[in-house]
């Protein structure tokens, strides 16, 4: 059990698939103008990289390794189709609002990545929490970032109007320069708070020590 | 060697078939309810363009000049017996692919009011056409496609001069206008065709509706 959450603890801040490992950046970019996008690309990433990795995980003493990647991306479309899919029939306005970047989460490398680095070797349990770690991470970074992004580049919130009226919205925020300026901003928090920690893990371990002797 | 590639192809193929077999499953549950949505959609927005409507007939004949931009359907606007004008559901290329339009005209030659029914462009910019807290005059709460409503189709509808482009999206902006302006002049030659007009059946019209104010506002420009 212990084992299972220090591996779902991985994903959302020293592993976390935006601000350490870096892949995936391109949907992220585009989607985090507005919360409402990066909340549903958040969940819809979430479920497809979970059943993904599940499904190769089952299967995969029967994958041979030559031809692992063209049936990893088979899985992935498959369930990228389908969220699509449910999206449309029962989220129009969601869908609607998503675009295209639903279609593109078949090649977004993290669920690439995690298939290949984790699922395709490791038992069901410690997939589960793999994929449930990495997506909280995707999502809450994808929802942050889109706060920021949206309250200063349109003064609103999920739509809502937060900023007063008199606000001029700073557009540079909503588009592209302004997005990779608000992920380096987050990246470089991210690892002065990772730093921090591993400071003081050190310190306890130092500490724990001197008590013993 | 030969063997190994068979094997795998037997199985890459055993893959495959399985995930379709699923995607099929999937398709066939959620077909029913996106074929209701889009269609709940249509009507929805047939009913917003032309409040006092009561019928819409699906006319046949409408040929578009371009060959990018198709007119999926087209609807002869009534309120009982009288004429209102007409709606054309047209698509055409933009930014992030086909964009899917519905134009209202009305019988004074002007645009009655255009939504979008499917779109894919970039959200937060082009996707803003579709956004209804989009505006491109602030001041006003207009927003992009609102600034059609009662425009003429004699005007110009070029993008930077009499229609303002949504920002940092100005393909998208030309492309919609130029679907919208398309889609409004077929339906005015239609209607000339067919001698479909406003003046004497208008006072019918007004008669029947409740909410007659802007026709003949908008006839009176």
């Amino acid at each position: 059990m212990k084992k299972l959450y220090s591996i779902f603890k991985q994903g959302i801040i020293f592993d976390n698939p935006l601000l350490m490992l870096m892949i995936g950046l391109c949907s992220a970019i585009a989607v985090t103008t507005n919360v409402s996008n990066g909340i549903g690309m958040g969940l819809a990433m979430t479920f497809v990289l979970l059943f993904s990795e599940i499904i190769i995980s089952l299967f995969r003493k029967l994958i041979p390794s030559m031809i692992r990647i063209p049936i990893f991306i088979i899985v992935i479309a498959a369930f990228t189709t389908m969220v699509d899919l449910v999206m449309k029939a029962y989220f129009p306005d969601l869908s609607k609002s998503m675009g295209v970047f639903i279609p593109l989460i078949v090649v977004n490398c993290i669920i690439m990545g995690r298939v290949e680095a984790f699922a395709s070797k490791q038992n069901l349990a410690s997939v589960i929490a793999d994929a449930l770690g990495m997506g909280l991470g995707y999502t809450w970074v994808l929802i942050a970032i889109a706060a920021v992004r949206e309250l200063l580049g349109n003064g609103t919130l999920a739509g809502i109007q937060i900023m007063p009226a008199s606000y001029q919205p700073i557009l540079f925020f909503i588009l592209p320069p302004g997005g990779f300026f608000v992920f380096s901003l987050f990246i470089s928090l991210n690892i002065w708070f990772k730093k921090r920690m591993e400071a003081s893990a050190r310190n306890r371990e130092l500490v724990a020590k001197k008590e013993a002797a | 060697m030969k063997k190994d590639m068979t094997k795998l192809g037997m199985t890459l193929m055993l893959f495959a078939s399985l995930a379709c077999a699923s995607l099929a499953v999937v398709y066939a549950f959620t077909k029913e309810s996106i074929d209701k949505q889009s269609e709940i959609q249509l009507q929805a927005s047939l009913k917003e363009l032309f409040p006092q409507a009561t019928a819409f007939e699906p006319i046949q004949g409408l040929v578009s000049p371009d060959p990018n931009i198709k007119f999926e359907a087209a609807y002869e606007v009534k309120s009982d017996m009288a004429p209102l004008g007409l709606a054309m559901k047209a698509t055409g290329p933009s930014y992030g692919g086909a964009a899917t339009l519905l134009v209202g005209i009305d019988l004074h030659r002007s645009i009655a009011g255009v939504r979008v029914m499917a779109l894919n462009d970039t959200p937060g910019l082009g996707m803003n056409a579709s956004s209804p807290t989009y505006y491109v005059d602030k001041t006003k709460k207009v927003t992009f496609l609102g600034q059609f409503n009662e425009k003429f189709l004699t005007d110009p509808f070029e993008v930077k001069k009499d229609v303002v482009a949504i920002t940092a999206a100005t393909i998208s902006s030309r492309s919609l206008t130029k679907i919208i302006k398309l889609a409004g002049d077929a339906a005015i030659a239609y209607m000339d065709q067919k001698a479909i007009s406003a003046p004497a059946e208008n006072g019918a019209s007004a008669d029947a509706g409740t909410d007659a104010n802007a026709q003949p506002q908008a006839g009176g420009k």
